[in-house]
């Protein structure tokens, strides 16, 4: 690595070399080593990087976090969706499956005899005799 | 290429609550952080990663692995948010947004001190071209890598490069004295 190669990466990445190009690391890090003018490079990149940590720091997002997690999707919501498709489908099956059933079961041919016996008067015309 | 969240992602997707709790504990600072620098306004902040969030859980079920990975969409996700806060902010040429407003509890004056360093800086944040203030919150505060930040702004790296680089510019020239006050700090307890 060069010196000019070297102030670009510094002047775009600052003085933390954890945040340059992964392949330019090592490289910066041995010119930084062996180079006399770039610690002062060095120290004025990380005079902002100071100041812009002021900004930084992980707000306290407690409060947010639990209104957030309200609206995250429900797995009992889901689990109903599925359990009322699901007996919708079995319903939808069981009519199926009757009308059909007895579609394909044919009634044996029978004598309607018994049927329409049942109807006759059970003591015949004795009573009218007499 | 392997995605840490893609888990946790399609398990909040199915209603996992633990998943999703541990998408918000891994995730929400950075989102809150990223749109308070970008808006310099702490409550639109909360507002913006709350929308972040609603996005999250709406595409979480349909979600697939592949192109990006799902932080860098989150990310693409919050800053389009503030560009659009942004937007409005410019249309309706609202002078009072983006300014913050000092909490009025009395401080102890090192406690002063810090914050009023702290808004300087998020001031001369909120004072870059969008742009550049986006490179610089990818790469600086949430660390991502050349490679993904460019991916997150849909720039070439040499672009990210030349943003930052002129942000960094702008930047050092608005905080010379906070940056030389830090300086004469770190000399100080130095000494003691």
């Amino acid at each position: 690595m060069d010196r000019e190669r070297f102030e670009v990466l510094l002047d775009a990445y600052g003085a933390d070399f954890r945040r340059w190009p992964d392949d330019e690391r090592a490289a910066g890090e041995a010119f930084a080593a062996q180079d006399a003018g770039a610690a002062a490079m060095l120290n004025a990149a990380r005079a902002l990087d100071r100041a812009l940590s002021l900004a930084g720091g992980a707000p306290d997002t407690s409060a947010l976090a639990a209104r957030i997690l309200a609206t995250a999707p429900r797995r009992s919501a889901a689990f109903d969706t599925r359990a009322a498709l699901a007996l919708a489908a079995c319903a939808v099956f069981g009519i199926v499956l009757g009308y059909g059933g007895g579609m394909l079961a044919p009634l044996a041919d029978q004598d309607d005899g018994y049927f329409t016996a049942a109807f006759e008067a059970p003591f015949g015309d004795d009573g009218d005799e007499g | 290429m392997i995605d840490p969240d893609a888990e946790l992602v399609r398990n909040a997707g199915a209603g996992d609550a633990q998943a999703a709790s541990a998408l918000v504990r891994r995730h929400l600072p950075r989102m809150v952080g990223l749109a308070r620098r970008m808006l310099n306004d702490a409550a639109e902040a909360e507002d913006v990663a709350q929308d972040v969030f609603l996005r999250v859980w709406r595409e979480a079920p349909r979600w697939k692995p592949g192109a990006a990975k799902f932080e860098t969409w989150m990310h693409r996700v919050a800053l389009n948010l503030c560009y659009d806060r942004l937007r409005r902010r410019r249309e309706k040429s609202d002078p009072d947004a983006g300014v913050y407003v000092a909490d009025r509890a009395p401080l102890a004056s090192d406690q002063w001190l810090a914050r009023q360093r702290s808004q300087k800086v998020h001031a001369a944040l909120a004072d870059l071209p969008e742009r550049q203030r986006a490179a610089l919150e990818l790469v600086h505060f949430q660390e991502l890598t050349n490679i993904a930040a460019a991916e997150t702004l849909e720039i070439s790296v040499e672009a990210l490069e030349s943003l930052l680089a002129r942000g960094r510019r702008a930047l050092k020239a608005a905080l010379a004295d906070v940056a030389q006050d830090l300086i004469g700090d770190a000399d100080g307890a130095s000494r003691v």
